[in-house]
């Protein structure tokens, strides 16, 4: 039985070697396919992982300031009426923006150094690690610490010095004292910390004012946390012209939006799908005389309907699978080696996205098995099904209607 | 013995364009004889020889193979009745494309169980029986029609088969290779197997044990000798 199985694969193998045109057929278009959703997901996936990162040191909750229905500072004496809700361990102001270096747009966030632990390489106690130099002084200003995104992208090292031009239109110099490298890319890459009274005077923002508000709670069981969250957020939203987020809100908005990004490309992944299903099964028919003569003659030499069942099955597994591991390693190329050009531009939709940005790419085990699950499985319908087809005619009637 | 019993078969049954090919054949092929089926073409001829093979369901009548009814084998076991029993040559000579002659000759051994590799001596063997000891390894498009039939014969015989089953196989093949085929069957034919031809060459039929003659789907006539 074992040798039975082996000569059925060995009969299969020299199909694909004999059928050249739908052998390549199949591989271009399956491959195309497979290299397409391959892409998407892996860069869907990675962006969704990249937004749990960036969350991982966000606050329990983020007040923002609303006017006119947009987002707009925030006073910061809501901060007092926030400390005294029952459950809140510490409201911080923040503030944040964006600034320009040349024509390198940058995020500027102000930290109150003393609230930031920047040890050096501890990555689960700070988003953001020193590779370089040191951490914001409490007692300086005019010193920056940025991503090793901007280090590189600018050539700046510890020691640089950064000019950069301010709300109030004047050119202000920082002194480079360290460079951070985080777990999260998007960090990394345009991101610039200084102090936060530097960040008031750069942003021109008072004392009066912030970009947001960072609330945290007290540590709760977790089985208790939505429901403290949830109660100090409805809280919260006493405070007019404001928009409480939660950290569950801003994942679930990331996973949305690319989510839905990668969904047009799903779309456009699912119509190349059903043209190749249709290629394939149109070379089934293209070749249909010469398969269904085949067909006729292995079961006159022999072959039962299992056995065709059974090679065209390994014909379209070895196809599906070689075309789904194509596919694969152009997706993973084009992610990680190309860095995504085109796709990168739609799926994380900034309007400014630097030459040496890597796109967080994330290969999952379900994401590879998906791939060669949606590649197999179709090929395996668009042939199987019309070789069980003459194989279940008597063989004389196959050949006959082959040849006719 | 091979005994086909008022074997008939119905094309479009119930539509149209009905059209009965073969009507009550009553046939008997001995071991170790060659049973010819003689007759013009579209006479029924490949039809019965079809039905006989297990080839093609007959719509009435039965195949009995040393009296056990074949016909009424389920589909799986009509094609282990082929496997183990049966050799066909085919007058359209139907050898796989892409392949040399030897694959072609080596097919049929892909749905048994057994290794191919020991069957590649004995397969050069029946080349070069048939002549074709240097054409082993040429691809079968690269061969005349007579060369192909010699390949689809050997092909035919890889398995040892009891009973060959051989329509109008000289159809399209030269005068030596026709000369070559018909000694082979000859000493088949005094190995024991037992050797069914259709053939519209009535030259053909000096070699039958015994002939039946067709005519519009009927056994009209049948001799010994």
């Amino acid at each position: 039985m074992k040798s039975r199985f082996k000569n059925l694969a060995k009969y299969a193998l020299s199909c694909i070697r004999r059928y050249k045109v739908r052998t390549l057929v199949i591989l271009v278009c399956l491959g195309i396919a497979a290299s397409v959703f391959s892409s998407i997901s892996f860069l869907k996936d990675g962006l969704i992982a990249e937004g749990e990162l960036s969350l991982k040191y966000a606050p329990d909750l983020t007040v923002q300031g609303i006017s006119a229905g947009r987002q707009s500072f925030i006073d910061t004496r809501y901060a007092d009426f926030i400390r005294g809700i029952e459950g809140i361990k510490r409201v911080e102001p923040r503030v944040w923006g964006y600034g320009n270096i040349g024509n390198t747009l940058l995020v500027i966030v102000g930290v109150d150094p003393n609230t930031i632990n920047a040890s050096a390489g501890t990555t689960s106690a700070t988003p953001y690690p020193l590779e370089a130099g040191s951490f914001l002084s409490p007692q300086g200003s005019g010193m920056v610490v940025i991503g090793k995104g901007v280090s590189d992208l600018l050539g700046a090292k510890v020691g640089s010095v950064l000019t950069m031009l301010s709300e109030s239109n004047e050119a202000f110099q920082y002194f480079v004292v360290g460079v951070f490298n985080s777990e999260s890319t998007i960090y990394n890459a345009d991101m610039i910390l200084m102090s936060i009274g530097d960040a008031r005077e750069f942003f021109d923002i008072g004392e009066d004012r912030a970009s947001d508000l960072a609330v945290y709670l007290n540590d709760v069981e977790p089985s208790s946390y939505n429901s403290v969250l949830n109660q100090v957020a409805r809280r919260i939203s006493a405070i007019t012209n404001s928009r409480v987020l939660t950290k569950d809100v801003v994942l679930k908005a990331q996973e949305t939006t690319y989510g839905a990004r990668s969904g047009y490309f799903s779309v456009t992944w699912y119509i190349i799908l059903i043209a190749v299903a249709v290629i394939a099964f149109n070379q089934t028919v293209v070749v249909g005389h010469e398969s269904k003569f085949e067909v006729g003659l292995l079961k006159a030499l022999g072959f039962s309907t299992t056995d065709v069942i059974q090679v065209r099955l390994i014909e379209s597994t070895i196809l599906g699978a070689l075309a789904a591991s194509i596919g694969l390693t152009i997706g993973i190329m084009y992610d990680v080696v190309l860095n995504a050009p085109i796709l990168r531009d739609f799926m994380l939709g900034w309007a400014t996205l630097y030459p040496n940005f890597a796109v967080p790419t994330f290969i999952t085990a379900q994401t590879v098995f998906l791939t060669y699950a949606v590649t197999i499985v179709p090929l395996l319908f668009a042939t199987v099904i019309p070789s069980w087809v003459n194989a279940t005619v008597d063989p004389d009637i196959a050949m006959r209607g082959a040849r006719a | 013995m091979i005994e086909a019993v008022n074997l008939a078969k119905v094309y479009n049954q119930g539509k149209k364009y009905e059209v009965e090919a073969v009507t009550d054949a009553n046939v008997i092929a001995e071991d170790g004889e060659i049973t010819v089926f003689v007759g013009p073409s579209g006479c029924g001829k490949t039809t019965l020889m079809s039905m006989i093979g297990q080839l093609l369901t007959p719509t009435r009548g039965k195949v009995l193979v040393n009296g056990e009814d074949i016909t009424a084998y389920s589909d799986g076991w009509k094609a282990v009745f082929r496997r183990e029993n049966v050799g066909f040559v085919f007058q359209h000579i139907n050898l796989l494309p892409n392949l040399n002659a030897l694959d072609n000759v080596m097919i049929p051994l892909f749905c048994q169980d057994v290794d191919p590799k020991e069957y590649r001596e004995p397969a050069l063997r029946l080349l070069e029986k048939l002549g074709l000891a240097e054409r082993a390894f040429f691809n079968v498009e690269q061969l005349s029609g007579g060369q192909q039939q010699r390949v689809a014969v050997a092909r035919a015989l890889i398995t040892q088969p009891k009973i060959i089953v051989a329509d109008e196989p000289l159809t399209f093949v030269d005068e030596e290779s026709a000369r070559t085929i018909t000694d082979f069957f000859g000493k088949l034919r005094e190995e024991g197997k037992t050797i069914l031809i259709s053939t519209h060459v009535f030259n053909l039929a000096k070699l039958a044990d015994k002939s039946y003659y067709m005519k519009d789907g009927r056994i009209i006539n049948s001799s010994t000798g």
